[in-house]
């Protein structure tokens, strides 16, 4: 009886996955299948599910079209690289400063960080915009850049969190041996804080690469747009009436996902690691 | 956004300086360093505080009350363009219609489908590894990406999912291009991504403690009993956590939008943000679109109390009872 029941609920559990997985995952066989097929069969739009034709060609081709597409994946990178290293650093240092240093007027200075994580981007959206023009940054990466070297409320919060569990007694020691506070932080705490760091870095990586509506506000020019925002370009053609070149626009929808994907593979080590140092403010 | 566990009790002090202060006490002219270098080493935050946003936010409630193509001076026109909003834009109305519709839709069916796939990939077995990669790939794909898949996945004749209808002899709509149809093809869009919460959702499964299940056992109650009885109330700090940053998300949607409809047909899918942003960067109407900007701010704000108000009644927090 008991092994019976065993076996029914693994089918029912099996089953439901095996459907789950394939609705969720079919959509991304697509994409590899009109990736790899031809002029002649996006002109006709018979894309078949499964991949039945291979023309590896496209993912040189993309880089022949009208469209700049190795600028957009050099600023992509320009981009995120920046705003990554300027968010892991300035959250780092203030995160650090909120766990660690005491001063009068700090829990409110935290409750006013806390309280930022609600405001909504689109408001701050058109004031920033006249900012950025006035100082002659439009069409420039410094508007996608520049913010992220003042930290942001929820990574500052995570640090917080996470350096307010590590021990203590090596910064007394340091102390003692006459490191100052920005030694104690660069020597002691910041090599500790690597799996969280590790974590900030995935998400603004992450959020900068795949941001769209900032680069649309902010460039102007084709040569100097990320691929998020370039590559819906390649579904604009010269005539009306034309097929936009699917298998291309295809081919960039998967420059633009793989590295997101690799660096998941990579980094979920650390955003585990996070889960389980977090989890019980969070979860529990 | 992510995998990774973000918190849902409020905050209280750091936990090491709740503890009786260990060091020992210093004379004040230490204290005094050790408070000068904490406002040193935060005032990249307080910059950033003051010029991207503290700065930005009373610019932006000035704006609201003003007629402005951010070319010539502001005109001061007080409560006009609140006036306007919500008495004789239309279309406003509409997307504000649209922009629920979705939130209404997309939020809950998209927690259900999480919670449905943590429940069954909560077990041992043969490739849990997999089935987990392969109902999260899809969050990882940039939302830009995701509208292009989209658009070829919706195709009215020749993609996959009105052939994949038309095995059962149903004839799909034309999605994106009819106005019945498009807030569920943009909703159908964002479940593609619901497997995102699932990770978290098996976390915190992974720390209910096992006692549970077992006196459960022995009382003789069935999976799904188990399922009522314990997990989910266990992982109701989850799952509110994923409702408010749900509907945050929702009411902010653009870039689908953005992409594949500009709102059509018929502004039948026209919603807040993406009208918010035609109003500033198309017409120059900055005032106007400041205004907008200011209603969404407490619409968030509003839905924001009323689902911690309500998590009283449903959430379960252990800590409530332990300590």
């Amino acid at each position: 009886m008991a092994a019976l029941k065993v076996y029914k609920s693994s089918a029912f559990t099996y089953g439901w996955l095996t459907v789950a997985s394939a609705i969720f995952f079919a959509p991304l066989v697509f994409v590899v299948s009109i990736a790899l097929s031809s002029d002649q069969t996006v002109a006709s739009g018979s894309f078949s599910l499964i991949p039945t034709e291979f023309q590896w060609d496209n993912f040189v081709r993309i880089f022949q079209t009208q469209q700049p597409v190795g600028n957009f994946v050099l600023n992509s990178v320009i981009i995120s690289v920046f705003a990554t290293v300027g968010q892991v650093f300035s959250s780092a240092l203030v995160g650090y400063a909120f766990a660690r240093l005491r001063a009068k007027g700090k829990n409110i200075t935290f409750m006013i960080v806390l309280a930022t994580m609600m405001i909504p981007a689109q408001i701050t959206m058109i004031p920033q915009f006249i900012l950025f023009k006035e100082l002659g940054w439009i069409n420039t990466f410094l508007p996608l850049i520049i913010p992220n070297f003042f930290g942001n409320a929820y990574n500052i919060f995570l640090i917080r969190q996470f350096v307010s569990r590590l021990p203590l007694e090596m910064d007394e020691a340091a102390m003692v041996d006459g490191l100052g506070y920005f030694g104690i932080f660069r020597r002691i705490v910041l090599p500790m804080m690597t799996p969280v760091l590790m974590a900030i870095a995935i998400f603004t990586l992450t959020f900068t690469w795949g941001d769209f509506m900032g680069p649309l506000i902010y460039i102007n020019d084709d040569t100097k747009m990320p691929l998020a925002l370039g590559v819906q370009l390649l579904t604009s053609t010269s005539q009306e009436l034309q097929t936009p070149p699917w298998n291309l626009v295809m081919v960039g929808t998967v420059f633009l996902s793989l590295p997101m994907i690799i660096i998941y593979y990579f980094g979920q080590k650390y955003m585990y690691e996070m889960n389980i140092t977090t989890g019980s403010a969070g979860v529990k | 956004m992510s995998v990774l566990q973000k918190p849902t009790s409020a905050p209280g002090p750091a936990p090491a300086r709740e503890a009786p202060n260990p060091r020992k006490a210093r004379p004040s002219a230490m204290r005094r360093k050790e408070a000068r270098f904490f406002w040193l080493f935060i005032s990249p935050w307080i910059i950033g505080f003051v010029v991207f946003l503290l700065g930005p936010m009373l610019a932006s409630i000035y704006l609201s009350f003003t007629d402005w193509d951010s070319f010539t001076d502001p005109n001061w026109v007080g409560v006009a363009n609140y006036v306007r909003l919500f008495t004789e834009d239309e279309i406003f109305h509409k997307s504000l219609w649209n922009t629920f519709y979705f939130a209404f839709f997309s939020v809950p069916l998209g927690m259900a489908i999480a919670l449905f796939l943590a429940a069954l990939l909560n077990k041992q077995m043969k490739g849990r590894k997999l089935f987990r990669t392969l109902v999260y790939l899809p969050h990882l794909v940039p939302i830009v990406a995701v509208a292009l898949i989209f658009q070829m996945v919706l195709a009215p004749d020749s993609g996959p999912l009105n052939r994949f209808l038309a095995v059962f002899g149903i004839d799909g709509p034309a999605w994106l291009f009819e106005s019945d149809w498009v807030k569920p093809a943009i909703i159908l869009l964002s479940l593609w991504q619901a497997g995102g919460a699932t990770v978290l959702l098996l976390a915190g499964m992974k720390g209910i403690p096992q006692e549970f299940y077992e006196a459960a056992e022995i009382d003789g109650a069935s999976g799904i009993r188990q399922f009522w009885s314990i997990t989910f109330p266990q992982l109701t700090p989850i799952i509110f956590f994923n409702l408010i940053m749900g509907i945050i998300g929702a009411f902010q949607v653009f870039a689908q939008v953005y992409i594949l409809t500009q709102g059509g047909p018929d502004n039948a899918s026209q919603m807040v943000v993406p009208l918010l942003f035609n109003e500033a960067f198309r017409n120059y109407r900055m005032g106007y679109a400041s205004a907008i900007s200011w209603v969404l701010f407490l619409i968030v704000m509003a839905l924001t109390v009323l689902a911690f108000a309500t998590s009283r009644k449903w959430v379960f927090y252990e800590t409530e009872v332990k300590n």
